[in-house]
């Protein structure tokens, strides 16, 4: 029982089991005759029970049939392209903490479950893009030549702080953009194209009221989008390209954006 | 179905909290386990036959876990998150959360992500310290300095929030 005086980090140890058995009494009696350092573990171990219950459930729920599908299936596993999805919520915590105008962005793959705003931004993102991405020389209302006037105009215009993102490391390359109209309000359209002509189309709105949320919406057999909703703005990235390919083009969209936003 | 698939599926539950503690969002958390055992599967062959599947799959999905919030990190400052902020996320509508509950989640999604791993893997994992030391690749004087400062900052938290809690109180 000669012991060297226990300090705070002998609370977190027994608290976590990693105290030697042989120095549990002692503990015990540092702890009786430290009321402040006993009520500190007594928070400690309370809030530790308030974690385990919080997360307790989690094991007794149905485990996803798509995660059971990855272990037991028949396909032989491929090499990891990874979804990554999830990164947009880490994502989005980040842009959060700095902007404070990030959104918080649930998984994007849930068709079906899209509320109507959400179903409506992204049918006026494709149908946008289907009519004028088809367009050789009337595509766009201002061309990329014209960088900063487009960005000043679609700004004052939108209501937003509108920074064409830069994509040319997924390929791509700003046409230019035009203005158009979003339910009551209105929308900008930046328009991208790669070597092989393959166009995108990125719509940004700020007539959304909705809370954060996001997902992803498609259509069959068409272009497809990604898109966000935030209180103030929605943005939807449209493409028909392979889905990967038009995550990763959105991603990077996507985090320029919000920096712009709040720039 | 083989042994090992076996050892695999049996973990999933583990997984899945372990990374909704991490996320919060189901579908994201659903996300990342996805990715860890799409990566699990190619490297099944890594995996040594009595080494436990719940260590090496851990450790798998805490690498995806920490390369993406460095990524996220190189673009923004920090990957902390304001309570007030927290508390303006809808929570998903299928999950049942008690206020405390819901509390606590939030002030765990506030402190810092290598913090709030090491405080997880421990606190409601169950791994002892030298075994999160090896699932997080850091010595374990570092584990515990982060357990100590991840229970303190959660703590302070709480605090924070039952102190704004008992303002608005009285300002009725």
């Amino acid at each position: 029982m000669t012991r060297h005086d226990f300090s705070e980090r002998d609370i977190h140890m027994a608290l976590d089991g990693e105290l030697p058995v042989d120095e549990r009494v002692a503990y015990d009696a540092w702890l009786e005759a430290n009321p402040e350092m006993k009520a500190r573990s007594a928070r400690y171990v309370a809030d530790r029970e308030a974690l385990r219950a919080a997360f307790a459930g989690v094991l007794d729920e149905p485990v996803p049939a798509r995660l059971q599908k990855i272990v037991v299936g028949d396909a032989p596993a491929k090499m990891a392209a990874l979804n990554s999805r999830w990164w947009f919520a880490a994502a989005a915590a980040a842009m959060l903490a700095i902007g404070g105008v990030g959104g918080y962005v649930a998984g994007i793959d849930r068709l079906g479950l899209e509320g109507p705003a959400e179903n409506q931004l992204a049918e006026q993102a494709i149908a946008a893009h289907v009519i004028y991405a088809a367009e050789q020389r009337h595509a766009v209302e201002v061309p990329a030549s014209d960088k900063d006037h487009l960005q000043t105009w679609l700004s004052n215009k939108v209501g937003l702080k509108l920074v064409a993102p830069d994509l040319a490391a997924q390929g791509f390359q700003l046409v230019g953009g035009r203005l158009l109209p979003a339910g009551e309000s209105k929308a900008a359209m930046l328009l991208y194209e790669d070597d092989k002509g393959e166009r995108i189309s990125l719509f940004v709105t700020a007539e959304s009221a909705e809370k954060a949320k996001g997902t992803y919406g498609s259509e069959e057999n068409g272009p497809e989008a990604v898109y966000w909703l935030d209180k103030g703005y929605g943005c939807a990235v449209v493409g028909s390209l392979p889905r990967a390919q038009l995550t990763a083009v959105a991603k990077s969209a996507y985090s320029q954006l919000l920096a712009g936003l709040a720039s | 179905m083989d042994e090992k698939k076996a050892a695999i599926l049996g973990e999933i539950p583990r997984l899945r909290r372990y990374a909704r503690s991490l996320l919060r969002d189901r579908d994201s958390a659903d996300d990342l386990v996805q990715d860890c055992l799409e990566r699990a599967l190619v490297r099944l062959d890594n995996w040594q036959t009595g080494e436990s599947p719940r260590r090496w799959l851990f450790t798998i999905m805490h690498h995806l876990f920490i390369d993406q919030m460095r990524k996220v990190n190189r673009r923004g400052e920090a990957a902390m998150l304001p309570l007030e902020a927290n508390e303006a996320q809808a929570a998903p509508a299928e999950q049942v959360e008690s206020i405390a509950s819901r509390e606590i989640i939030d002030a765990l999604q506030a402190i810092s992500p290598d913090r709030r791993a090491a405080l997880v893997m421990v606190a409601i994992e169950g791994f002892s310290y030298a075994e999160a030391a090896n699932i997080l690749g850091v010595p374990a004087g570092t584990l515990m300095s982060r357990i100590a400062r991840g229970r303190d900052e959660l703590r302070g938290l709480l605090d924070d929030a039952a102190r704004r809690r008992t303002i608005r109180i009285v300002e009725k």
